[in-house]
């Protein structure tokens, strides 16, 4: 099937261009549409094709990681609406609406099969959208990935990052908060701005049940592609035992640890995550 | 003008180095510091206060608020059907259930008209659009807090006049199938409705709607700009001019009877401001969804950067969000306090002075809702202000009629 085929959604691809915000440049991002919905979009290489999830916020263009995946593969890394600089039409604010707009994308993009990979928040969409339906799918990488109900009704699996102190989400988010935790301080007007809207886009979309859909780790078993589940060691937002449980839940689902990374080890240990995938890839 | 009476039921009794250690004093300082038996002699001289106002013919006001020092009154009908019974003369003014916080609107419909039957006709439904630290101690999602406010308050008003049996509601965040309350409301079509808002664009559906908007201490200038917003939007729907009776303000109120004590004992009402707001950064600027984001992204920086781009830099071209309102207020002194129309306090002479120069400023009000103890102001003090307050300055407000707006 390719984009032409008469039943997939339409897809339009923009050229490159500088967004702008507040008069800032933001880094440079293509626009894609999708039966009507404009989605900010990331693109970095050339080769096997792989759609990034981005998690509680958006990605860094600039990235280490971005740059070593796309030596290989093709990144395609949309902004989930209401996320960066992609508008959210009114009444989208659910997971269920953007695991169809995925399902969407997949179909159009001009692809028979992509990588699927999702981190934290899009690791959760990434799961979603894999139980849902494989046929465009060829392999799935899920990186601390949120979205399912594991322990007791009084045992939070994820650590509620809206009620809990900033300094405290920084310090279970990082290996090494001192070096990663963000500072506000020396960020531009813009770059504060889609952190404040990423901020209600996620609050909207994951607030109750906070970050995950009860009966996701059920379904977890209709996932039929080669999947690897990789977690940051020293992950405090969401531990090692969760991603070594959810990786149990999917058939024949491979677990990774990353050492000396959080929450985000594709940002603290990019080569590290990188080779990680590579491999996975290759297989 | 109407003037209406409050005390939130502070709880004040935390030792010091409680509150000072503690990253908020709502929401999550734990309950074991609330002292039961204290709580219950604070509940019984509160309602021994309203029922003093209801002796001298003082409005009453019952409010909500969460799981902090600040107020005791989580279960805002309690308060309203023991005012409802208990009062005989004065009108109960429910300031009031936070309706987007709750999940059962038709719930709320029925304890209103419950509580309008018992009192025989005098109550008000005034709603709140809550935020802050309540966003977590109700598990409310605070990025479409306005939308749930605005469709709990459709959803109320239909239940208390809907005489024909049962409807079906199918919102965007409720669903009811079936809603025939009983009993329905004493007063027809329903009691009147208030809402307290600040902003300008919630003041403008205030204002559509036909509702009593009240601004809760936010100073001459905000609220002048907020009745603004709502007489404005008025206009722009082609609806009849209002009067002064849509307006109400709600500032710390103590008349003494002389100038000296009124201040010295209005002063301690502060507390709710100095001592009761503190709140934790994911309670406060870091809430989703209070602000646009290009306001909310200001409160991000610990120090403003001097090339701030004019856009964030001046966001706030109207009203102040919220918490930057809040962060204003918990610094603020008597002095300023009453400068900024805040607190009026002083002998008769001077309170009834200031809430007329205030008055002037705003472009007139029709109530005067008045925070009358707060902190660790006393029972006697507490009733010695409302008994002057009622003999000295009231019979002067009532004198001043409804005006139409301008």
């Amino acid at each position: 099937m390719s984009n032409g085929d008469r039943d997939a959604p339409d897809v339009m691809h923009r050229p490159r261009e500088g967004l702008k915000l507040m008069g800032a440049s933001v880094g440079a991002a293509d626009r894609m549409a999708v039966r009507g919905m404009e989605l900010e979009v990331v693109r970095r290489g050339t080769g096997r094709p792989v759609l990034l999830l981005h998690g509680m916020q958006t990605f860094d263009p600039d990235a280490g990681f971005m740059a070593l995946l796309a030596e290989r593969t093709e990144i395609i890394a949309p902004s989930h609406p209401g996320f960066g600089q992609s508008p959210r039409p009114d009444g989208f604010e659910t997971v269920y609406d953007l695991t169809r707009l995925y399902l969407d994308v997949l179909e159009a993009l001009p692809h028979d099969k992509v990588t699927l990979i999702g981190f934290s928040f899009g690791g959760w969409l990434a799961a979603e959208i894999a139980a849902t339906c494989c046929h465009r799918i060829d392999r799935l990488v899920l990186v601390d990935a949120l979205g399912i109900k594991l322990g007791g009704r009084e045992t939070a699996d994820i650590l509620d990052v809206f009620n809990t102190s900033p300094a405290e989400v920084q310090r279970r988010s990082w290996h090494d908060p001192a070096r990663w935790a963000p500072d506000y301080d020396t960020m531009t007007d813009a770059e504060l701005v889609v952190r404040a809207r990423n901020w209600d886009a996620l609050s909207l979309y994951g607030w109750h049940p906070y970050m995950y859909n009860p009966r996701l780790a059920y379904w977890l078993r209709r996932i039929d592609v080669p999947t690897l589940v990789l977690w940051g060691a020293s992950d405090g937002i969401v531990t090692p035992e969760y991603g070594r449980a959810y990786a149990g839940l999917i058939p024949g689902a491979r677990f990774a640890l990353i050492e000396q990374a959080g929450h985000h080890p594709e940002i603290e240990r990019p080569e590290v995550f990188a080779s990680r995938v590579l491999e996975f890839l290759g297989d | 003008m109407d003037a209406w009476w409050q005390c939130e039921v502070p709880y004040p009794f935390v030792p010091s180095e409680v509150l000072d250690a503690a990253d908020s004093v709502r929401a999550s300082l734990p309950n074991r510091w609330c002292d039961p038996r204290i709580a219950a002699d604070l509940f019984e001289e509160v309602i021994d206060e309203f029922l003093l106002c209801d002796e001298v013919g003082l409005n009453v006001i019952a409010v909500e608020h969460h799981a902090g020092i600040n107020s005791l009154l989580g279960a805002n009908p309690l308060l309203v059907g023991i005012l409802a019974r208990q009062t005989r003369k004065v009108r109960i003014l429910s300031l009031g259930t936070l309706v987007s916080l709750r999940q059962e609107p038709v719930r709320i419909a029925e304890e209103y008209a419950t509580a309008d039957v018992i009192s025989r006709g005098r109550l008000e439904i005034g709603f709140v659009k809550s935020g802050g630290s309540e966003m977590a101690s109700n598990n409310a999602n605070p990025v479409n807090n306005v939308e749930r406010y605005w469709e709990a308050i459709d959803l109320i008003r239909k239940a208390l006049t809907h005489q024909d049996g049962p409807f079906s509601w199918q919102g965007k965040h409720f669903a009811h199938r079936h809603v025939n309350i009983w009993p329905r409301p004493w007063q027809q079509p329903h009691p009147r409705l208030w809402s307290a808002t600040g902003d300008p664009e919630t003041a403008a559906e205030v204002g559509r709607r036909g509702m009593v908007q009240v601004l809760v201490l936010r100073g001459p200038e905000g609220t002048r700009r907020a009745y603004q917003a709502h007489r404005q939007a008025r206009v722009a729907a082609g609806l009849p001019k209002v009067t002064t009776d849509n307006f109400a303000y709600a500032a710390l109120v103590y008349v003494g009877e002389t100038e000296e004590e009124g201040i010295r004992v209005g002063s301690k009402l502060l507390w709710f401001l100095n001592t009761s707001l503190k709140s934790a950064p994911q309670y406060s600027r870091f809430l989703p969804g209070t602000a646009p984001p290009h306001i909310a992204a200001q409160g991000y920086r610990n120090k403003p950067r001097a090339d701030a781009t004019p856009s964030l830099a001046n966001a706030e071209k109207g009203v102040a969000p919220a918490n930057q309102n809040a962060a204003n207020l918990m610094s603020i002194t008597p002095e300023q306090a009453m400068a900024q129309g805040i607190l009026f306090a002083g002998d008769p002479d001077s309170v009834y002075r200031q809430i007329m120069e205030f008055y002037d400023k705003v472009g007139g009000f029709g109530h005067l809702a008045m925070i009358g103890r707060s902190g660790f102001m006393t029972h006697a003090e507490s009733e010695k202000g409302i008994r002057l307050f009622a003999k000295e300055v009231l019979p002067r407000l009532r004198e001043i009629a409804p005006v139409a707006a301008e």
